[in-house]
């Protein structure tokens, strides 16, 4: 093999006492498409901010074609060929196209100024030769639509002729690839490096011929994707073998109502999905990341607006504007979010406010809370996730995390929503508190309420879920049933090679 | 088309120049002579303080900063030229030179504190506000003292029919245009929107926002220098009654605080605006109290007016 254009050794990088990566290798040659794969977390962003100079290493050796790497920041970076197109988009709304093709070093006219003429006419010329003449350089990038911000960002990235060009999730937000695949066509072949990252595995067996992959903030493994299945990939990535057994799972009573009716839901992000919900049932949402789970879930407690589609709860077609309104209709909805510090706690408050937050206007008695009814109906809604009282006068913010998530379910329990929408219930929490938590839901399942549940781990749906939906691309790609709510399954269709239930459907209706 | 109309709408200095001319309408009809060279000299000398002060604190706040400091920039400048006058022309230059390198230096404390110690923009400026209202109290205790007599009449004055006010704002205005063909102009834009983008773009943000406080407290020196011109006498609290205005002048022309969206020109425009309404309201015999209340309503007016202009033309170019 010639020598590499690029060589990271034992990469190690720490964020005060998280360890973000440790003992990185990653080897990419001249003329190459690498792929880098890993789940959420694995480091893959870590490693990219350091490739582009935004944050140092700890430990560990750079060679960028044999040369020592260590750019102080991303103009370095540049300078010595390597750049990024984010997947975050580093791209500013209030400039105009060209402005921001040529920042921070605009482009002068005669007597040093840069005006916009001077960079308007250069802007031309990079886009024309990168193939996004339909963008005019003289708009404010706020006026682009999503997906011509994404193209923007990669012909930014390009324009810099680099030597080895990161592509952070760059198809997220392009309706289409071939657009990309085309563009790096010409470069790769004259022998530029491309690192590319994306959970779109289809697309990366398109254009890549190695990847390697990462595992919490280690690199497992650099391998020829050609000679590995989606599945070898899977186990690389998560660290174990899909697993083969059907586990226990409760299943819904026949012929239960309808709770909640999903039809033709539509955004930015979301592609017609559609779906239903009956009584008692636990249904599960997989996908790997980005492929719109976020946005249903947000979308369905009003956080997010949809363009078109339509839900119903109990039957009534309904537009909700907030969770607020959503806990207060009908059956009621309430969201169980995944950034638990961000979005569900109130830190400052005690564990037992933090459980009756939601309920708070049912204690009201004469506008007072009504401390012995909080205190008991949380002590009745605690104990069914086993969250021990001793707690409740302590801040939750010194609560453990599994404690916390207790308490927010404790909470979502109380508020008596009829539909319970759970977005990774058990990320950061530990084994014991999993098992709690599961119990929790199918009890709540068993008492008539209903539960939708997307998680990052899939042998959790497994475990509670009879009924599974997968999303790819904003859309509901495949529904999977009893026997085939298997983990083969789900990873064969969240990486984009489904055979459920949607294919089926399509041969039925060609036979008709 | 439409695009371009919310465009231009959306130009703060429009604004403010609109809510000028209605104000001046009504100033001509009032009170007779508004229409004179004299006159009109008198509304630059009067405006120009307030007009160079808002300049120097929308650079600050295009790159979403506070700088609180201005009135003791203010304070100060002022009771050097009362207390230290030097005669004549040169001396004058000289004066302009070494308040101007003062006013720098007191933004680079503030930059400094801000962008590279990262301390919060209001408490950081607030505390060299109280600093250097507190230094102008030790230079001079009480009001008094003599402006130099050149800098006093020369700077009130007219050359070739133009008052030299309005040329000293005319002069801002170019250096601001001219600066924002730099890359160091575009910067503040930037920073100001998305400091993270910002920061992938190659933009150094701490070096950014040291230099937007340094040339704003460069700005803040010529309005203490031009209203000592106006007092011609010296006065160690006269910068503090500026604060509140400077940040309504800011929002009547256009300037978002969220930083930025904007430009120094409405700035400018804007504290006219604010100067001769204090005019309208006494030659249409409003008691001087209500003053207060009419600056405020029309802030808030211009404020609602530039958010739905912003909002209209962004929801057009998200759904185009």
């Amino acid at each position: 093999m010639p020598s590499p254009l690029l060589s990271a050794q034992a990469i190690r990088k720490t964020y005060g006492a998280t360890v973000a990566l440790d003992e990185v290798n990653l080897l990419v040659q001249a003329g190459e498409i690498h792929a880098l794969l890993g789940e959420n977390g694995a480091g893959k962003s870590t490693l990219v901010k350091i490739l582009s100079g935004v944050v140092g290493l700890d430990r560990g050796s750079l060679f960028l074609n044999g040369q020592q790497y260590s750019p102080k920041n991303i103009t370095e970076a540049r300078e010595q060929g390597i750049s990024t197109a984010f997947q975050e988009l580093s791209l500013l709304p209030n400039l105009t196209v060209a402005q921001n093709l040529f920042l921070p070093t605009l482009k002068k006219n005669r007597v040093g100024l840069a005006t916009h003429r001077a960079n308007e006419a250069r802007a031309l010329e990079v886009l024309e030769r990168f193939r996004l003449s339909s963008i005019r350089p003289d708009v404010p990038v706020g006026n682009l639509s999503l997906a011509e911000k994404q193209r923007l960002e990669i012909v930014r990235a390009l324009s810099h002729d680099p030597r080895l060009l990161v592509l952070d999730e760059p198809t997220a937000a392009l309706p289409d690839p071939s657009w990309l695949f085309e563009l790096l066509f010409e470069p790769v072949k004259k022998g530029l490096a491309v690192l590319y990252i994306s959970h779109r595995l289809h697309e990366i067996r398109a254009i890549c011929k190695r990847g390697t992959i990462l595992r919490n903030g280690r690199s497992v493994d650099t391998v020829d994707l050609s000679g590995v299945s989606n599945a070898d990939i899977f186990q690389m990535m998560v660290g174990r073998a899909i697993s083969q057994h059907q586990a226990r799972r409760m299943q819904a009573p026949k012929d239960s109502p309808v709770v909640c009716s999903v039809d033709g839901l539509t955004s930015s992000r979301l592609k017609g999905v559609s779906f239903s919900i009956h009584k008692g049932e636990v249904v599960g949402v997989a996908g790997l990341e980005g492929q719109g789970q976020r946005h249903l879930f947000r979308t369905l407690v009003g956080l997010e607006r949809a363009v078109s589609g339509t839900i119903k709860l109990d039957g009534q077609p309904v537009t909700f504007h907030s969770p607020r309104e959503a806990l207060r209709a009908g059956a009621g909805m309430v969201l169980v979010p995944e950034e638990r510090k961000v979005d569900g706690l109130f830190a400052g408050l005690s564990t037992l406010s933090n459980v009756t937050v939601s309920s708070v206007e049912s204690l009201q008695r004469w506008g007072w809370i009504d401390a012995k009814r909080e205190k008991a109906l949380a002590l009745r809604y605690s104990s069914s996730v086993e969250l021990n009282p001793e707690y409740f006068p302590f801040s939750v913010r010194n609560l453990s995390g599994g404690n916390q998530q207790k308490a927010i379910l404790a909470r979502a329990f109380m508020a008596k929503a009829g539909l319970l929408l759970l977005f990774d219930p058990t990320r950061g929490v530990d084994v014991g508190t999993k098992e709690v938590i599961y119990e929790a839901v199918e009890r709540f399942a068993a008492e008539g309420g209903s539960v939708l549940m997307y998680s990052s781990e899939l042998p959790e749906i497994l475990r509670l879920c009879d009924r599974c939906l997968v999303l790819y691309g904003g859309r509901v790609c495949s529904e999977l049933f009893g026997e085939d709510v298997t983990e083969e399954m789900m990873v064969a269709a969240m990486t984009g090679h489904g055979h459920g239930v949607n294919i089926n459907t399509s041969e039925v209706k060609t036979s008709e | 088309m439409k695009q371009k109309v919310l465009a231009w709408l959306g130009n703060g200095a429009l604004v403010a120049g609109l809510i000028y001319c209605v104000l001046f309408a009504v100033y001509a009809g009032s009170e007779k002579g508004a229409v004179s060279l004299f006159s009109i000299a008198t509304l630059f000398n009067n405006a120009a303080p307030l007009a160079l002060a808002a300049a120097g604190e929308t650079i600050v706040v295009l790159t979403k900063n506070f700088d609180l400091s201005v009135g003791g920039v203010i304070s100060l400048t002022n009771v050097i030229l009362a207390v230290y006058p030097i005669p004549g022309p040169y001396g004058a230059a000289i004066t302009i030179l070494v308040v101007c390198l003062l006013g720098a230096l007191v933004g680079a404390v503030n930059g400094a504190l801000v962008a590279y110690g990262r301390l919060q923009s209001i408490g950081a400026t607030l505390g060299t506000m109280i600093v250097c209202q507190g230094l102008a109290l030790v230079i001079l205790g009480a009001p008094g003292g003599n402006v130099s007599d050149f800098i006093a009449n020369f700077f009130t004055d007219q050359i070739f029919g133009f008052p030299v006010a309005a040329l000293v704002l005319l002069l801002v205005a170019f250096v601001w245009i001219i600066l924002k063909t730099t890359d160091l102009g575009v910067a503040i834009y930037a920073i100001g929107q998305d400091e993270a983008a910002a920061r992938l773009s190659g933009i150094s943000v701490s070096r950014t926002r040291f230099l937007a406080y340094c040339l704003a407290g460069c700005v803040y020196a010529l309005a203490g220098f031009m209203l000592s011109a106006q007092t011609a006498t010296g006065n160690p609290t006269a910068g503090s009654s500026f604060s509140l205005l400077v940040f309504a002048s800011v929002v009547i022309g256009g300037t978002s605080l969220l930083g930025g969206r904007g430009g120094l020109i409405g700035s400018m425009i804007g504290a006219a605006a604010l100067t001769l309404l204090q005019k309208v309201l006494f030659s249409t015999g409003v008691e001087s109290f209500y003053i207060g209340v009419f600056q405020g309503v029309i802030m808030i007016a211009a404020l609602a007016f530039s958010e739905t202009v912003f909002r209209v033309s962004r929801l057009g170019a998200s759904s185009s």
